[in-house]
């Protein structure tokens, strides 16, 4: 089910938050309704976390994570990277890089199996999200753009991307993560589409301009209609106990 | 807030001073007074420059290699946060610094104990030899305070059979 809501009056979602299927991380705003709005949805299910990364509140293009783990800049805090740590499932890495590229939203895009990212980055770091992430890692432009994590945003059931990318791109990236893809946008036209929606696989949030014709879109992609949260998370946690075992 | 280290001195940054400088590059280099800054800006290389702990290291006038360096490192995957280990830990770092300043104190110590021994030698072989600059040599050999008292032993030695084996 997709959501829209805004930020102090923003609607770039997908810069004040992170969503995951294990998690959620979510900006100190002004008032609580963000927030709210998020735990509503989320709270049975996942932890909802409020943080800052860097003192700052653009968390989402900051930091990278999937179910398996959170990858972090290396100018987060060392009270930051505390809190996370205290507050996230222990399954999940928190883990912070030495990058020079700190803007890691921005740089990769991944779900839980498969990772784009920007084309620059080290092969340290690209060593370590594989590590971290557990994914594979594909070193990818979207339309020309090499800010990969900003022109897509990705789940394990879909993904949608920049409305400009061709159709040859668009079958390749779609072979590369397995999953459908479809070229759109959010908020109204904005092309940015990871900056102005987060999605995992059974909800999504977008920023209160997207028309009813992109949520549609949003909706059908990502697989959203029919989603049960709880089957999901209860198959992960299963899946995660048995690994225990 | 965390406690820098001077990227040129490498002493540690308090709250409230020093500059930090971002390279095009995406590299910080944080100092902790102007007197580092300045230097930076001079393009002085801080291995050469006397007075940091850089050149102190590289030239062996500072301890280098020491267990107690391993405890103070910055740690990128931190560990959930436990009373007890928090509890054990501050009191650890307490004993940890004492042990290393102790250590690096000993390191000084020894490379200054061949100095120290030189110039020891050096003061007796002066005052044997130069203390008629001082003190006039009669009024030398007359002063008893001045030198240990020549004491004469009387050694008798007796000769008999046994002590010649050579003259045959």
């Amino acid at each position: 089910m997709a959501t829209r809501l805004m930020f102090e009056n923003s609607c770039e979602v997908g810069v004040f938050s992170k969503l995951t299927n294990a998690y959620c991380l979510v900006a100190i705003g002004g008032s609580e309704s963000f927030y709210s709005t998020f735990e509503a949805e989320l709270a049975d299910v996942i932890p909802v976390v409020k943080t800052s990364i860097a003192g700052t509140r653009i968390i989402g293009r900051l930091c990278a994570g999937n179910k398996n783990g959170l990858i972090l800049p290396h100018t987060t805090t060392d009270q930051e990277l505390q809190h996370l740590r205290n507050t996230l499932p222990d399954q999940v890495v928190v883990q912070r890089v030495d990058e020079r590229l700190s803007a890691l939203g921005n740089c990769i895009a991944c779900n839980d199996h498969v990772a784009l990212t920007h084309t620059d980055l080290d092969r340290e770091t690209e060593e370590l999200i594989a590590d971290v992430l557990g994914v594979e890692v594909f070193r990818q432009t979207i339309a020309g753009n090499i800010l990969v994590g900003s022109y897509c945003a990705f789940s394990n059931r879909g993904g949608l991307v920049h409305p400009h990318t061709s159709i040859e791109d668009l079958d390749e990236l779609s072979t590369l993560l397995q999953v459908p893809l479809v070229a759109g946008t959010v908020n109204r036209g904005s092309e940015v589409i990871a900056a102005g929606m987060t999605v995992n696989d059974w909800t999504a949030f977008c920023g209160a301009d997207t028309t009813a014709t992109e949520l549609s879109v949003i909706e059908s992609v990502f697989k959203l209609r029919d989603a049960q949260p709880t089957a999901i998370v209860d198959e992960m946690r299963k899946s995660l106990i048995d690994s225990y075992v | 807030m965390r406690l820098e280290k001077c990227w040129f001195c490498s002493s540690t940054i308090y709250p409230g001073h020093g500059i930090q400088f971002v390279r095009n590059d995406a590299k910080i280099f944080r100092f902790c007074r102007s007197k580092c800054h300045k230097n930076f800006k001079m393009k002085r290389n801080p291995r050469k420059v006397k007075w940091t702990k850089a050149y102190r290291r590289l030239h062996g006038k500072d301890m280098t290699q020491d267990s107690t360096f391993e405890f103070e490192r910055k740690r990128n995957r931190p560990e959930r946060y436990d009373r007890n280990i928090a509890e054990n830990t501050l009191k650890a770092i307490k004993k940890i610094d004492k042990i290393r300043s102790d250590r690096a104190y000993d390191h000084i110590k020894n490379r200054l104990k061949t100095g120290k021994i030189q110039r020891q030698k050096q003061a007796r072989k002066q005052l044997e030899q130069d203390i008629h600059l001082v003190k006039a040599p009669l009024a030398l050999a007359q002063d008893s305070s001045l030198h240990l008292p020549k004491i004469t032993v009387n050694v008798s030695q007796t000769w008999t059979e046994e002590n010649q084996p050579m003259e045959e």
